[in-house]
This record gives C-alpha cells, sequence and structure tokens, in this order.
C-alpha cells in the first residue's frame, strides 16, 4: 500500500477541529495509530471525532474516540470504523477495536444531541454524542452527517441514515433478523471485493465531506 | 509506560472457544460468561517482565467466526506470536485446527511462535478431546501446548507469558531480527537493544509469573 505519513486535511475531522487539535493536525487517534505501536494501521487515511457515550436517553457514560478509515488507497470510501478510548491504567488514548464496516451501521440518532448510533450486525449498538467546542460542533457533526450519507447510499441498507426510519422496528426483531443481516453482509461484502479493483484511486483523495 | 520490546500477537481459532474471554482474563483477571460474538479485532495489552525486562503483549483478538474470516486474516502480519485455540468438549473446533493452522503459517511471518491451547479445560465432565490428542497435534506441528481455563484463569498467564518467554528466547538466539516489523516485534521507546532495564523500574510495574502452576 502506498504510504501515507501526513493525513489529508479535508479527512481530518476531530483533526481540525476537535478538542486540542489545531487545523490540519492528525486528530488523537490518528496521532496513536502514527505513535509506532500499530504499523499495520499507521499510512491509513482517517476521519474521526471524540463522542461521549450516552445512553438512549442521553446519560453520559465514557469517553470514546471514533474513526473511519480506509484500509486501501483504492477505496473510495472508508471500509473500517475503529473505536478508541481513555485507557483504565493512564488515561492514554488506546485502541479498542476494528471492525469492518460491512458489519456495522452508523446512524444519526439525534441530530439536535449531535448523537450516532453505531449498530453492529450481532444485534449489539450504542449511542456517541459528539464531543467538540461549541463554534465548530455544528459542522463537525455535519461531516459525520454527510459521510453517513454516502455509507448509506453506497451500502444495500437504504440511503437515509437516520435511526427514526431504523430503530422501532428493528429494536423489537433484532435475533430473528441476525441471521438475515449477515448473510446481507456476506453478499455486500463479496460485492465490495468485486468491486475494489475498478475504482480510481484518485476517488479515494476526498469523501466528499 | 517505557518498554524494551513489544511484541504483537494474535488469537484465533473457531468462534465460541473461548479467544476473547482468555484476552479479558489476562488483561483483567475477570471472566465474562456471556460475550458478544467478536467482528472485525479487539485488541488487548498488557506489560510483562520476562529475563527482568519490561515487554509489552499488544495483542490482537480476531472473529473466530467463518463470514468474519476472510477480513480478519489480513491482520495476522506481523504477529510475533499467535495464541491458535481450541474448546475441549467440541471436538469439531479441534478438527478444524488444520485450517487455521495453514491460515496463521500463510499470512505470517515463518517465525511466529504458535501457542496450541485447549480451552475450558474446566468442564472436564464435558471433554471430547484428550490432551494427549492436543499434545500430539502440537508436537507434530512444532507448537507449544497448554490447557487453559478462561473461567477459573487456570494457565491462562502461563499460556500468554510462556509464548512470550519462546519469542525472547529466539530474540538472544538471533533468530527473530527484532529490526524487522514484520516479525511483530517493535523495540520500545527509548530503548536499545543492548539497555538493560533497570530490575527495580521491572519489578515494580510487571505481573512476573514463575514457571507453570499446573492448576489444569
Amino acid at each position: 500500500m502506498k504510504r501515507r505519513n501526513v493525513p489529508k486535511p479535508a479527512l481530518g475531522g476531530a483533526g481540525e477541529a476537535g478538542p486540542g487539535g489545531t487545523a490540519g493536525r492528525p486528530g488523537r487517534l490518528q496521532r496513536h495509530l502514527l505513535s509506532g505501536e500499530f504499523d499495520e494501521l499507521r499510512d491509513f487515511p482517517i476521519f474521526e471525532s471524540n463522542f461521549v457515550q450516552v445512553t438512549q436517553l442521553g446519560e453520559v457514560a465514557n469517553k470514546v474516540t471514533m474513526g473511519v478509515a480506509a484500509s486501501s488507497p483504492a477505496l473510495e470510501l472508508p471500509d473500517l470504523l475503529l473505536l478508541a478510548g481513555p485507557s483504565k491504567e493512564n488515561g492514554h488514548l488506546e485502541l479498542f477495536g476494528l471492525f469492518p464496516l460491512q458489519f456495522v451501521q452508523l446512524f444519526v440518532h439525534d441530530e439536535s444531541r449531535w448523537q450516532l448510533k453505531v449498530k453492529f450486525c450481532t444485534g449489539r449498538a450504542f449511542y456517541l454524542q459528539l464531543r467538540a467546542p461549541s463554534e465548530t460542533r455544528d459542522r463537525e457533526f455535519g461531516q459525520w452527517v454527510r459521510l453517513l450519507y454516502r455509507l448509506h447510499f453506497n451500502s444495500a441498507q437504504g440511503a437515509v441514515p437516520f435511526t427514526q426510519e431504523y430503530s422501532a422496528p428493528e429494536d423489537d426483531e433484532e435475533e430473528e433478523e441476525k441471521e438475515e443481516e449477515e448473510e446481507e453482509i456476506r453478499l455486500e461484502w463479496e460485492e465490495h471485493q468485486a468491486t475494489e479493483a475498478r475504482l480510481d484511486p484518485l476517488a479515494s483523495e476526498l469523501w466528499g465531506l | 509506560m517505557t518498554y524494551a520490546y513489544l511484541f504483537k500477537y494474535i488469537i484465533i481459532g473457531d468462534t465460541g472457544v473461548g479467544k476473547s474471554c482468555l484476552l479479558l482474563q489476562f488483561t483483567d483477571k475477570r471472566f465474562q460468561p456471556v460475550h458478544d460474538l467478536t467482528i472485525g479485532v479487539e485488541f488487548g495489552a498488557r506489560m510483562v517482565n520476562i529475563d527482568g525486562k519490561q515487554i509489552k503483549l499488544q495483542i490482537w483478538d480476531t472473529a473466530g467466526q467463518e463470514s468474519f474470516r476472510s477480513i480478519t486474516r489480513s491482520y495476522y502480519r506481523g504477529a510475533a506470536g499467535a495464541l491458535l485455540v481450541y474448546d475441549i468438549t467440541r471436538r469439531e473446533t479441534f478438527n478444524h485446527l488444520t485450517s487455521w493452522l495453514e491460515d496463521a503459517r500463510q499470512h505470517s511471518s515463518s517465525n511466529m511462535v504458535i501457542m496450541l491451547i485447549g480451552n475450558k479445560s474446566d468442564l472436564e465432565s464435558r471433554r471430547d478431546v484428550k490432551r494427549e490428542e492436543g499434545e500430539a497435534f502440537a508436537r507434530e506441528h512444532g507448537l507449544i501446548f497448554m490447557e487453559t481455563s478462561a473461567k477459573t484463569a487456570c494457565n491462562v498467564e502461563e499460556a500468554f507469558i510462556n509464548t512470550a518467554k519462546e519469542i525472547y528466547r529466539k530474540i538472544q538466539q538471533g533468530l527473530f531480527d527484532v529490526h524487522n516489523e514484520a516479525n511483530g516485534i517493535k523495540i520500545g521507546p527509548q530503548q536499545s537493544i543492548s539497555t538493560p532495564v533497570g530490575s527495580s523500574t521491572s519489578q515494580r510495574n510487571s505481573r512476573d509469573i514463575g514457571s507453570n502452576s499446573g492448576c489444569c
């Protein structure tokens, strides 16, 4: 894979506007991946933001940094979700998991509260509220909304990434839908694999955010 | 926290054999009977002390389910150690070891140390794979072998730490080039391979163990 030592400012997310960040500076997650412990992930272009995990009713739980990344410059959209948070030992950012976006759905849960819903194909779901300075919060959340539109449009899951269209039936029928979803996921993955080789590498320069 | 080396581990094996539970027991010293299916990769880390050196284990817990396998195998690259896990109460998880081993060998460094783990040793009454079979498989394929219980913590420390000891032994013997990132070993920040780590720091921060407790 082509080395990309300097993340593109256009993909900056929290890197552009996150707490403590300056324009064009990589975000906390990107810096963590560049620190030398994750060679496999350090060259991924990442769009990331800082969040707090909240309950469905909005009660605050813990800090989470979420990013989406493209594992290959041949991709026109990100294909991985990265989750990180403060370590229990010293509070430094620690990568918790890396999840192919084929197996994750992202929704806008509550636009007025800058909340997203993250739902895994296993049925596990949680809610994240954007943590950003008030003057840049709307713009940063808007970038996530645009990204979610693109991800949903690109997938077979429908073009509108809002929980209102999805959550009511899915919460009650998660178990029944699980196998069906996994089969869909497998098919999408095969389709995605077939598409990858045809994509123009230049298209991955911007995710249209 | 400073360390002399970082070793990348992968945990592989069929779904439901207890990979995530082994990781949780090792990093958090707790057991969670019901665990969400792992998709992609989940990470864990812990410092250990081997021969007076602080070593950070960076552990990649991979999804075992077949539908995720083609994706997760791309992350085997650059692992110094692998824990290949089966469930002693489910024969099919033992039967699939050859396939996992082929995957691991194909996508990793040839020097990678592989620890074969027969997990759920606390469920003796439901045992479906004899310990001798695990031992024979390990012998045949040049693996280290242990039976563990993520539930009781039996041999969990030993499985992770003995793997690290074997990697460290290979470094000492010059079999691992620590400057080659493909080997899954990194020299710690502000360390050089000739610089000894202060023993007081090592002891204060480590959770070193002795030889096998033999509890299983």
